[in-house]
């Protein structure tokens, strides 16, 4: 099957588009296009099959050695989705082909982001899997949070990125806790399976469902977590009407879509859905018409529009589920339309603020009528297919028409629909007036008309929404697969009249009540202005982020206290806490044996106890020494002694190591001690120094203890017995190499790694630590006053001289007191 | 090589002790224009530093080739060879530094790497298993019976790394020391402006 293919076909162009775009400027995005066009063709082509009940299928394993497989499942829902994203999807690259100019900085980027984006949406829609349904999930976040914040020289921009991405993503997470759940109480991870199937006896379903639906809230931006799709609205135009009208937000409503059929009856569902949603699409709304940038009053209408949708996909009855399909369809057509026209616009007067825009409709005629006809789609009017859709949702909930839904809720939500959809006739209304009206009080720009090529997208959009609107019958069969597990009272189809119903009246009611708000606006303007300012969502996003940042930094402060003593100090009490006492508490109870007896000796040869005592002389002189030069002469002297000891036991590599480690710290701190104080800043014999002298001859005593301990402990035969004639065979004498170039090797292999991990990151924190002075190098007017400096000490030294002596190149001038008057430490 | 006059001529500090610079030599020790890490001049140290790289470089190439059989091996070669660039840092700073090694510490780490990683990954392609070892034994004119086992190609891994950990450190912090003396000698030099003191009139400077 071809769906994995078109999803590699996604991969591969968007790493092509970089250098594409570098050779072809913007007309790279008609390369852009082909990905999406071919997956749009390839879906209407399995269409007819799709609609008639039997979903294109396909599996490629992943991990298959863990039963882990990418599955991909098209039905009617993932048709109509698909349609959006890989239909307008490619209708919109066409367009951006004529929205950027080559100069754009990043294009290359935002080409192929773009193109990965739509790949990873493809994923969401068609995917029978949970587990890849978040991951291509997670991948739209991401991409939509390099798409928004494209102009990554803007604050306002990467600030909107972040908040989307946060906002998006970190309810995803909630989402992951639920897939989990919902897979692990299912026993499958498949989603068709666990719709067909639902575990509806499980205790844990509600907190799955509820947990899904946080993330899918979030995605489509649901009240009260709709404030990042207004500030994602500073990504350019293009990736708008795809990201936030066509695709990604419609990511929620297809998740609860996609599930409704197996848990619309379970029961927090349907109470999240529909308070949800009729919420947001009344709160959208009142705020869609208080906008002056017609881009923000498109988004917050998008966010009302979303309610509307969530309302629809999750209320799980026959008329909702085929209405759905019909909204669905419907918006993804009008509100990229109307998003391409402002892009138009934008384009070409350099505005998209109603207050500043007149006479557009006389110079644009072509575009104004097509976005006249989207903004009546949206609204709602005959015969555009949002009208047959909305009809469709009204008769939903019409009492008696509702399913199982109890008359009261489904009366409740029919008036909130209804509020809802007077505000979306009131703000589609103020869009056509604000975009194209003459108005009397704004003077007209100039600017020059679009050429045909680049309004051709908005139009052809803007087109299908009447065609599909006149032939409804043409959506009609994709709504009917979907809506069929929905059990139906009697059978409802999409057309543009079904006779004198209630939902016709309640439409009629909508337009009067529109219209009447549109045409006083001013009215309206002065209530809103009036109205108490409701409690911002986004005041509460802010919240969040501080007090994790705030969290954060005290955590740090308290456990990141900067002391080397003090970190030391914590992991050698830990050391002597845990480990420690238990020891003690073994050797106290008599269940560790002390070694010794007969085998018991106090050294192998006389010398060992001399350099003994040299060890631990200096051991003592080093904690008593004041002087820090000399307390690192001293500690020198105790390595060196240590490596006595191991050559008297025969461990000549061992003792040469330790020699050369010993020799090198020793000049690494000379380094280091040259910038410290002569002598140590705590108190010479204070508490402070007796605790730690204390706490670290514990932890000595432990180690030592502890090692003396386990050496004696051996029940096995070591492994290191069959070395000496193994060395032999590979013609080494010296054992220890032997051991950690051959026997061992993969070992050494991983400490060397180590090694240069920890060279680099001890390069990079100093280097780090100083960047502020690498900024700052002494440029030549810091030379030049160095310069003047000296020639002004040097006058008033000698009024006689004159400031001829600091002549010449500045450089010359301050290099004589690099010698002088430092003070050696 | 620049021994500009006015160092080498050196100015009486204040107490009246030798010039700054009595122990710079006038010969030429070393292979750049040398400006120590730290402190002055030394002739010294730089002679020593001339006389003993070499050896102490080919003594840790002994190290690393002899470590099958005696006490050495890549780890303890190259600790040695790294103390050579050591006290070529000590004595000549910076640049002397860079001019005696072939490439940046980076670079050393990353032949290291990819030396021990080749060596170990080489057994693959004949189909043994990985970090095999193969021993070869061949008589040559003057080193006369010479073996050579692959692991040699591991141990210069290693010391390479080693080396290259040793000299990302000291350069690292040596840096950092310098940058902090030229911040030192800013700040002495603006304190020095702002309250003028009698002092000698220059001696030798042009």
């Amino acid at each position: 099957m071809l769906l994995p293919l078109v999803l590699a076909l996604h991969a591969a162009v968007a790493v092509l588009l970089p250098p594409l775009v570098r050779l072809l400027g913007a007309r790279a995005f008609l390369v852009a296009a082909l990905p999406p066009a071919v997956s749009a063709v390839w879906v209407l082509v399995q269409s007819p099959s799709i609609v008639s009940g039997a979903p294109a299928v396909s599996s490629v394993a992943w991990v298959p050695a863990l039963g882990i497989t990418f599955d991909f499942r098209v039905d009617a829902l993932s048709l109509a989705m698909v349609l959006l994203v890989s239909g307008v999807g490619a209708a919109i690259f066409c367009y951006s082909a004529g929205y950027f100019h080559a100069g754009e900085r990043g294009l290359g980027r935002l080409a192929a982001v773009l193109v990965l984006f739509s790949g990873a949406m493809l994923g969401v829609v068609t995917t029978d899997n949970l587990f890849a349904l978040y991951v291509f999930w997670e991948l739209t976040s991401v991409t939509s949070f390099l798409l928004v914040g494209h102009d990554d020289r803007k604050e306002h921009a990467r600030r909107a990125a972040t908040q989307a991405l946060v906002t998006t993503a970190g309810f995803g997470l909630l989402m992951l806790i639920g897939f989990v759940l919902l897979g692990a109480i299912g026993g499958t991870y498949r989603i068709s399976e666990l719709v067909a199937d639902p575990p509806v006896d499980s205790p844990w379903l509600p907190l799955a469902l509820v947990l899904v639906l946080a993330g899918a809230f979030a995605k489509s931006a649901q009240a009260p977590l709709h404030f990042w799709l207004p500030g994602a609205m500073v990504a350019p135009t293009p990736v708008s009407a795809y990201l936030h009208a066509a695709a990604m937000v419609k990511g929620g409503v297809y998740l609860v879509a996609r599930l409704a059929p197996g848990f619309a009856d379970v029961d927090p569902w349907r109470a999240l859905v529909l308070g949800f949603g009729v919420a947001t699409m009344i709160v959208g709304g009142w705020r869609a018409l208080r906008q002056d940038d017609l881009k923000l009053l498109l988004a917050y209408g998008t966010v009302s529009q979303l309610g509307f949708l969530i309302v629809l996909g999750g209320a799980g009855t026959h008329v909702a589920a085929i209405a759905l399909i019909g909204v669905l369809l419907g918006h993804g057509f009008f509100k990229s339309t109307l998003f391409l026209t402002v892009g138009v616009i934008d384009h070409q007067t350099g505005t998209r603020s109603i207050s500043g825009l007149s006479g557009i409709g006389r110079r644009m005629p072509v575009l104004a009528v097509a976005a006249t006809l989207a903004a009546a789609s949206m609204a709602g009017l005959p015969p555009l297919l949002g009208f047959v859709g909305k009809e469709a949702g009204l008769e939903a909930f019409v009492p008696g028409h509702a399913g199982d839904l109890p008359p009261a809720v489904a009366l409740a939500v029919l008036a909130g629909l209804v509020v809802g959809s007077v505000l979306t006739f009131a703000y589609s209304a103020r869009f056509v007036w604000g975009a194209f009206a003459d108005k009397a009080t704004v003077s007209e720009r100039r600017f020059k008309r679009p050429s045909p090529a680049f309004t051709a997208a908005p139009v052809a959009l803007g087109a299908l929404s009447l065609a599909l609107g006149l032939l409804p019958f043409a959506v009609d069969p994709v709504a009917q697969s979907y809506a069929a597990p929905f059990p139906a009272e009697k059978p409802y189809h999409l057309a543009l009249w079904h006779g004198f119903t209630p939902a016709l009246g309640l439409t009629v009611l909508v337009v009067a009540a529109g219209a009447a708000m549109f045409l006083r606006r001013r009215s309206v303007a002065r209530l809103q202005n009036a109205m108490p300012r409701w409690p911002d969502a986004e005041v509460g996003y802010h919240l969040f982020v501080h007090a994790v940042y705030g969290t954060a930094l005290s955590v740090t402060r308290r456990t990141q206290s900067g002391s080397l003593p003090v970190y030391l100090g914590i992991i050698l009490a830990t050391l002597l806490a845990l480990p420690g006492v238990r020891l003690a508490a073994a050797l106290v109870s008599g269940e560790t044996p002390l070694p010794g007896g007969a085998d018991f000796r106090f050294w192998d040869s006389p010398l060992e106890a001399v350099v003994a005592v040299i060890v631990v002389v200096t051991a003592v002189g080093t904690v008593r020494e004041h002087r820090r030069f000399a307390a690192l002469i001293l500690i020198s002297a105790l390595g060196f002694g240590i490596a006595g000891l191991f050559v008297l036991h025969g461990a000549p590599d061992l003792a040469l190591t330790l020699v050369l480690v010993e020799t090198l710290t020793t000049i690494i701190l000379v380094f280091v001690l040259r910038r410290l104080p002569a002598t140590f800043s705590v108190r010479p014999n204070g508490w402070a120094k007796r605790m730690t002298v204390l706490l670290c001859s514990a932890a000595g005593t432990f180690i030592a203890v502890s090692l003396w301990l386990m050496t004696a402990a051996r029940t096995e035969e070591p492994i290191s017995t069959g070395f000496t004639d193994l060395a032999e065979e590979t013609g080494g004498r010296n054992l220890v190499n032997i051991i950690l170039a051959d026997f061992r090797a993969l070992d050494t292999f991983g400490e060397i790694v180590v090694l240069a991990t920890a060279a680099v990151a001890v390069a990079s924190l100093v280097l780090l630590n100083r960047r502020d002075r690498v900024v700052d190098e002494p440029t030549e007017e810091d030379a030049e006053e160095e310069a003047e400096a000296e020639a002004e000490g040097a006058a008033a030294a000698a009024p006689g001289a004159g400031p001829a002596p600091a002549g010449g190149a500045p450089a010359d001038g301050a290099a004589p007191t690099d010698t002088r008057g430092g003070e050696r430490p | 090589m620049s021994i500009e006059p006015g160092r080498d001529t050196g100015v009486r500090p204040e107490d009246g002790g030798p010039p700054e610079n009595w122990e710079a030599p006038r010969e030429r020790w070393l292979s750049t224009a040398v400006r120590p890490a730290f402190g002055p001049r030394s002739v010294l140290l730089e002679v020593v530093a001339r006389l003993l790289i070499p050896a102490i470089l080919t003594f840790s190439v002994f190290l690393l080739v002899s470590g099958h059989d005696r006490p050495g091996g890549g780890f303890a070669g190259g600790l040695v060879a790294s103390m050579a660039y050591v006290l070529r840092y000590i004595a000549g700073g910076r640049h002397e530094l860079a001019a005696g090694i072939p490439m940046r510490p980076n670079g050393l780490l990353a032949l290291g790497l990819l030396l021990a990683c080749g060596s170990a990954a080489a057994p693959l392609l004949f189909g043994g298993p990985i970090l095999e070892v193969f021993t070869a034994t061949a008589t040559l004119p003057v080193f006369g019976k010479v073996k050579f086992a692959s692991y040699l190609v591991f141990e210069s891994g290693v010391f390479l790394i080693v080396v290259g950990l040793v000299l990302s450190v000291v350069a690292a912090l040596g840096a950092r020391m310098e940058a902090e003396e030229e911040e030192a000698k800013a700040e002495r030099l603006r304190s020095r402006a702002r309250r003028p003191r009698p002092r000698p009139a220059e001696g030798g400077n042009p």
